[in-house]
């Protein structure tokens, strides 16, 4: 489904993804898991088109030098250059880190202001699937997004774009200032998410929650790509085991 | 006297309101100063006077027109001007007010500047309000500002653009990656601004002449309901109008007329020596615009 060959993105001259090749199935759920700085934030937002965005935006009025290399195929067609609505819209979205939502609109006019590339018929029925994964999320419904706590937040977020109908769900570490149990919760949604026919592709730093989650897995560190695996090999395996358990 | 006082001063905050909010709402959605707001407002009434006296058209087609043209000239800006300097405030400020200036200047040049130049009243006559009177055109511009806002909260709740525009107010980055278009939704702010900047020049100007300084008068008066409110709160419009208002009211009635004036600069000294942000803004960061 989606295809990155010897991708590289440079800031200026710093390398922050350093010719990373990876691949995502139909159905899958993959992750990508690395530490802070790892270029983990850069790839999503690369495959998301962020950075095509930032980088129109930077070269316009003669900013910060953004250089995306390599290739990102998604179905086939060749997407690596194109803007973040066009990839949008053929269904590949991206819940970005540290779930940033609107924080002065309410959490169901969060998920009205995700789906207006929607038509009025598919916003409601997108709403009701959100709920249904997200039942908290229905219960809070008339609160400020602002005053949600991270973890509603991060449902709500996560929430925002599934209601564009993806059907390449990026995951920007999800996981991230949550506590175990809401880890679980969430971690039992992306699987429900992904029996909807939604492929997943997730960060992370911590690996201990995810990788029992994860159908493939790839490490990576200084933006290299050094291992990759299914989710068992890769919490069987000593590195991953010393790096990422703290063991 | 006092009841006057309490009428003038609410008519004349109405009218403060209607006069900023054009350049607030596009200041509050995109980050982009318009200093060409005064422009395009003289634009419109010499737009309106034009198609009157020239082409003979009814009033109501020829203000209908000019606003559309006027906001189809903002989105025309955004594009041509604004695109290259983007996300740099003090280019973007630069940019626009040489464009108002030329506007402006240009009618001079042209000659725009006799006593001929005056805009037809929606309707002649007057009322009493409690013993004080008031005009229809006063009255008018209460209705328009009042449907002005009530439209903003449909339109801004409701609408598939009022919700992009609510999207890329709050968090630019998060409403790009959900497939919002920043460019068109900063291009369609800036003509939905200076379109209210239509409206409010055609209700207002009737009251007087349209003359070429009344351009540089408009654009203090939105920066300084703006700097008072904040710039993104359309709550905080309305409060700073209704202060700005009635101060300018009291000041002209107390103290003289040609001390109006000083109640904009002094207010924008004055908030931005105690609370930079405006009474009810949030400081926007610089790299949350870009």
């Amino acid at each position: 489904m989606l295809e990155v060959k010897n991708l590289m993105v440079f800031f200026e001259n710093a390398l922050a993804i350093n010719d990373l090749s990876l691949e995502v199935h139909q159905g899958e759920i993959v992750g990508v898991l690395g530490s802070n700085s790892a270029g983990k934030t850069t790839l999503m937002n690369t495959l998301s088109g962020l950075i095509i965005d930032m980088k129109k935006k930077e070269d316009r009025r003669g900013g910060e030098r953004i250089t995306v290399l390599g290739e990102i195929r998604y179905e086939g067609q060749e997407i690596t250059l194109i803007e973040p609505y066009e990839r949008v819209k053929r269904g590949i979205v991206l819940s970005r880190e540290r779930h940033p939502i609107f924080p002065d609109s309410s959490v169901e006019e969060n998920l009205k202001i995700a789906s207006v590339l929607r038509k009025d018929q598919e916003i409601r029925k997108g709403m009701d699937f959100v709920y249904q994964i997200f039942s908290h999320l229905k219960e809070i419904r008339k609160r400020k997004a602002g005053f949600c706590s991270g973890g509603e937040q991060q449902m709500l977020s996560i929430g925002m774009a599934l209601m564009t109908k993806p059907r390449l769900l990026l995951m920007d570490e999800p996981l991230l200032g949550l506590s175990p149990i809401l880890q679980k919760d969430l971690i039992r949604a992306t699987k429900q998410i992904r029996k909807e026919g939604v492929t997943i592709l997730v960060t992370e730093q911590f690996a201990r929650p995810l990788l029992p989650a994860i159908d493939r897995g790839y490490v990576i560190e200084n933006g290299v790509l050094i291992l990759f695996g299914t989710g068992r090999e890769l919490m069987e395996n000593p590195e991953v085991k010393a790096a990422y358990f703290g063991v | 006297m006092l009841l006057s006082i309490l009428i003038y001063g609410l008519i004349n905050s109405i009218i403060l309101a209607l006069t900023a909010i054009g350049f607030s709402l596009t200041f509050g959605i995109s980050g982009v100063a318009n200093f060409a707001y005064g422009g395009f407002y003289i634009l419109s009434g010499f737009l309106v006077w034009m198609l009157l006296n020239y082409l003979r058209f009814p009033l109501l087609l020829a203000i209908a027109l000019t606003i559309g043209v006027v906001g189809l000239l903002g989105f025309i800006t955004y594009w041509i001007i604004l695109l290259r300097v983007r996300g740099i405030a003090l280019s973007e400020v630069i940019a626009t007010f040489a464009l108002g200036v030329g506007i402006l200047e240009l009618f001079r040049y042209l000659g725009f500047v006799t006593y001929e130049f005056t805009l037809p009243y929606l309707k002649k006559g007057m009322i009493l309000i409690a013993g004080v009177p008031v005009d229809y055109q006063r009255l008018y511009i209460i209705g328009i500002g009042l449907a002005l806002v009530l439209f903003l909260y449909f339109f801004t709740h409701h609408t598939r653009i009022g919700l992009s525009f609510r999207g890329i107010a709050q968090n630019e980055r998060t409403a790009i990656s959900l497939g919002i278009r920043s460019d068109w939704t900063a291009a369609l702010s800036l003509a939905f601004g200076c379109a209210m900047g239509a409206l409010a020049a055609i209700v207002i100007l009737p009251l007087g002449i349209i003359s070429i300084n009344t351009g540089y008068e408009v654009l203090l008066i939105a920066v300084a309901v703006g700097i008072v409110g904040g710039l993104e709160s359309v709550s905080g419009i309305l409060i700073a109008s209704l202060i700005l208002g009635y101060t300018q009211v009291f000041t002209g009635t107390y103290l003289k007329p040609e001390w109006m004036m000083v109640v904009y600069l002094a207010a924008i000294v004055i908030v931005l020596t105690i609370k930079p942000s405006g009474l009810f803004g949030k400081f926007k960061e610089l790299e949350e615009r870009v």
